[in-house]
């Protein structure tokens, strides 16, 4: 077996020439970024060399005017808003990981969000192009850089979630939004139960809330907008909320959001799980993984619901968890499961899922194991 | 079509859903671009999502291309028969079959207009966002084939940001579903490539859709301006003010006088250019944006700001924008609609260069676009009968081409379809294209589902050396390339 090496490209075109010139050498590759999500779906197989991006850095383009910025794909999300803060933007998305170095890469690659997914959606909503490499060295780009746009198939669709198992994401163009000039988060006390029906009354009555996330007891609602705009919303979100309701100072705002950011990061020795469900089911979900000691960050609104177990060992409410959620459950972290543990009974369209691989990958090279078993026939096979 | 091939479509969908006779084949042989007309050899118009797949098991096993189509309004060709194959018509499939006012969703079948989900949904005080100018009468599916836009995708986003999850028969006439209850499901975004790949990967038969709440509060205006110009840069400056409108439309002088001309809405005649700007959300936020918007108009030159004072007055608006394409048959025997995108900053320099190449082929054009998203909507007029169909179309392709050439792309909203799939190469390299027909072949290994749209084609567009694909014996080793 060939000797494990490590490639720190910094541009696409020393991203394809590492692809294509270890296929005999090294066929098996693993593309890593900032790490903040190696312990995501199921545990890498050992691979021939790594494809490290963390050198793949840097603003390509940046069109303020345009609402779009064109990244390598390595480039840390914070440096991204830093940029896009410079002119009074942001990409609205809000991961936990972006505090710990994540990549914009990584972030695609993970399909991963924080509580603004309730208003603006992932990275599946905001990328309008990305430029990718496959294993035989192919670099192909889809979308483009402009918002509105529908030529051609949108391969970055396909790139989200893909955990490194498709090819190497090289660069990405993002849609930027405005900075909103006020903002302010409620904290309102309350159950999973009325905390859902809290989050209904507000969507119905158009808030526009940007984030309803239940944490800790409480739902914390972020509203955004002009100041005089926040001050109206924020005096009738209190009105319907009742008596519980306090609108947060801003180090308070910021302690809130960082505990919920907290529960998708984990510590040492917990398993973080992120699961989706029907919105209404949520409630009763919620209430069952708090009373088996469970710290819970919740979407409300849309039905994502991310849950840190303390210490312990978690295989069998994992078991659980994929027999009654499916596919929808995503290990974020794995200390309390057992080595091999991968995913759950597969999503319907499985089929599929190994067509795509076997096209885009013929010869496996990227992330075995990460889907482990799901894809593992088609690699059996291959 | 060989008789025992016809018996076995009647057997999969009934007799009662085969239509083979001569005129009946006709009236399916082009969608909305009528430039492009294939007779097709068998429609199949099925009432149930089970009757679909068995229609495409059928020509699975004989590997008989099939073209579905919904209302066929689109504007690109993508919905245009293949000569030998089957049209499979979603048309029969249109119950609403339900409305989760908890979880603000609609499970629909793809038959079902755009604007009935809204309808359905209403009394709930909920909405689908998505409003193509053809909402009355196109359909979700097509919608989700097409992941069309409309007026306020601004705000708001295509097709893609507001569906759930379809179950979908694949071209193997199996079916599966894509996508799940929240957006929180393990794997490939499957559910984001399906929209928008033109009905060349699966037929949606049942598609669950996001309902949104009504806005608390919409505020729109028109603004006249002297120069398209004046109005381009005063959409800039809106953006550039950190305000995301629901919508900004323009239309210029030609496009107004046609659209007065079939509805009377109330646009100034004798303007140069016309800015439909529409706010909505919390009140309080509309109010101090909508006094921003009013104030940028005025500073950069509108001549006239019209603020309708009831619902139905900015309904009237609305249906004069949304009634432009058809309106332009009141000026031009015929048209050609085009559909490029720029950045937005290049606004001007397109349309500049766009009445440069009208000029130059001697054709007038009308522009009707979704400002807000650098979304251009030229439409050349011609005459058929003066004999100006080439120069037209050729100005036409030009205009698309010069958007890509401006950074931009080929389509916005209508697809590629027939229509543009052979400019594809001018906005991606072969590469591209061939990464893009991997993806084509996971789904459909056989090419029967809705063959010659989205990807060029030797055939279609001139022999083009592509990148060498082994075979999938030889990848398998089973053969050996000679």
């Amino acid at each position: 077996m060939a000797q494990e090496i490590s490639f720190t490209p910094s541009t696409v075109e020393q991203v394809r020439a590492a692809v294509a010139d270890t296929r005999a050498s090294h066929p098996r590759l693993l593309v890593t970024g900032a790490g903040t999500a190696s312990g995501w779906g199921a545990p890498a197989e050992p691979a021939d060399a790594v494809i490290d991006t963390t050198s793949l850095t840097g603003v390509l383009k940046y069109a303020p005017s345009d609402l779009t910025i064109a990244v390598r794909a390595g480039t840390p999300f914070t440096t991204v808003q830093e940029t896009l803060a410079e002119a009074g933007q942001r990409v609205v998305l809000d991961p936990a990981r972006a505090r710990r170095g994540a990549t914009i890469g990584g972030l695609l690659a993970t399909a991963d969000a924080g509580p603004l997914r309730t208003a603006f959606g992932s990275l599946r909503d905001l990328v309008i192009g990305t430029t990718v490499v496959l294993g035989d060295g192919t670099v192909a780009r889809s979308g483009g850089h402009v918002i509105k746009n529908v030529a051609g198939y949108d391969l970055a669709k396909l790139f989200h979630g893909s955990l490194g198992t498709l090819g190497v994401v090289a660069e990405v163009v993002l849609r930027s939004h405005p900075l909103p000039p006020a903002m302010c988060t409620v904290a309102v006390e309350a159950g999973a139960v009325e905390a859902f029906d809290l989050a209904g009354k507000v969507v119905m009555t158009g808030l526009e809330a940007s984030a309803l996330e239940w944490s800790g007891g409480r739902l914390l609602v972020k509203l955004e907008g002009t100041p005089e705009g926040v001050e109206q919303r924020e005096r009738e979100l209190c009105r319907l909320a009742g008596a519980t309701a306090r609108v947060l100072t801003a180090e308070e705002a910021d302690a809130a959001w960082a505990g919920v950011a907290a529960i998708a990061d984990g510590v040492q020795g917990t398993t973080v799980v992120r699961i989706g469900t029907m919105p209404a089911a949520g409630p009763v979900l919620v209430t069952r993984m708090v009373a088996a000691g469970a710290a819970v960050a919740s979407s409300m609104a849309i039905g994502v619901h991310t849950v840190r177990f303390a210490g312990g060992d978690h295989d069998e409410l994992l078991t659980q968890l994929h027999a009654e959620f499916g596919a929808a459950v995503t290990v974020l972290r794995r200390d309390g499961l057992s080595a091999d543990r991968g995913w759950g009974p597969p999503p319907a369209p499985v089929r599929v899922l190994q067509a795509i691989k076997r096209q885009f990958d013929p010869a496996g090279r990227f992330g075995a194991g990460r889907f482990s078993p799901w894809l593992e026939d088609e690699e059996r096979a291959s | 079509m060989p008789q025992r091939l016809h018996a076995e479509f009647v057997e999969a969908v009934g007799a009662d859903a085969v239509a083979s006779d001569p005129v009946a084949l006709r009236s399916y042989e082009c969608d909305g671009l009528t430039g492009f007309r294939v007779v097709p050899s068998l429609v199949l118009v099925p009432r149930t999502a089970e009757a679909v797949a068995a229609a495409v098991r059928v020509c699975a096993k004989h590997d008989v291309p099939f073209v579905a189509r919904g209302a066929g309004s689109g504007l690109s060709g993508g919905a245009l028969p293949v000569a030998d194959g089957v049209v499979i018509s979603l048309q029969r499939l249109r119950s609403v079959v339900e409305i989760d006012v908890v979880n603000r969703r609609a499970i629909v079948e793809p038959g079902v207009t755009n604007v009935d989900i809204s309808r359905a949904a209403a009394p709930y005080g909920l909405y689908f966002a998505p409003d193509p100018s053809s909402q009355q009468v196109c359909t979700i599916g097509g919608n989700v084939a097409e992941n069309s836009g409309g007026a306020h995708c601004l705000k708001y986003g295509f097709t893609v940001h507001h569906i759930h999850s379809a179950e979908v028969v694949l071209p193997d006439g199996s079916t599966t579903v894509l996508g799940g209850d929240s957006p929180q499901l393990g794997g490939y975004d499957l559910l984001g490539a399906f929209i928008g790949s033109e009905g060349t990967l699966g037929i949606a038969t049942r598609i669950t859709v996001k309902l949104l709440a009504k806005p608390a509060a919409v505020k729109t205006l028109v603004a006249d301006f002297p120069s398209v110009e004046q109005a381009g840069d005063t959409v800039s400056a809106v953006i550039e003010a950190g305000i995301v409108p629901a919508a900004v439309e323009m239309m210029n002088a030609l496009a107004i006088k046609a659209v007065e001309a079939a509805v009377d809405a109330g646009y100034s005649r004798d303007a140069a250019a016309a800015l439909v700007v529409e706010l909505d959300g919390p009140q309080a936020e509309v109010d101090a944006q909508f006094a921003q918007v009013k104030r940028l108009c005025e500073e950069f030159g509108a001549t006239k700001l019209r603020i309708p004072a009831s619902a139905e007055e900015r309904a009237l608006v609305w249906k004069g924008r949304k009634a432009a394409f058809a309106a332009v048959g009141r000026i031009s025997p015929n048209y050609f609609v085009q559909d490029g995108v720029v950045p937005r900053t290049q606004l001007a320099t397109a349309l500049t260069r766009i009445s440069e190449l009208a000029a130059g082929a001697g054709l007038r054009v009308a522009n009707v676009f979704h400002a807000g998203d650098g979304n251009l909507h030229p439409l050349v007029l011609y005459s058929e009968a003066a004999g100006e169909h080439e120069r037209a179309e050729t100005l036409s392709r030009a205009i698309a081409e010069l958007c890509v050439d401006l950074g931009g792309s080929l389509s916005g909203e209508h697809g590629i379809g027939t229509d543009k799939v052979c400019s594809m190469p001018r906005q991606f390299s072969e590469d591209d294209l061939a990464t893009m027909a991997r993806l084509r072949l996971a789904y459909d290994p056989a090419g029967i589902c809705n063959p010659g749209k989205l990807l060029p084609t030797p055939r279609l567009c001139g022999e083009r050396p592509g990148v060498y694909q082994p075979h999938p014996l030889e990848a398998a080793g089973l053969i050996e390339r000679m």
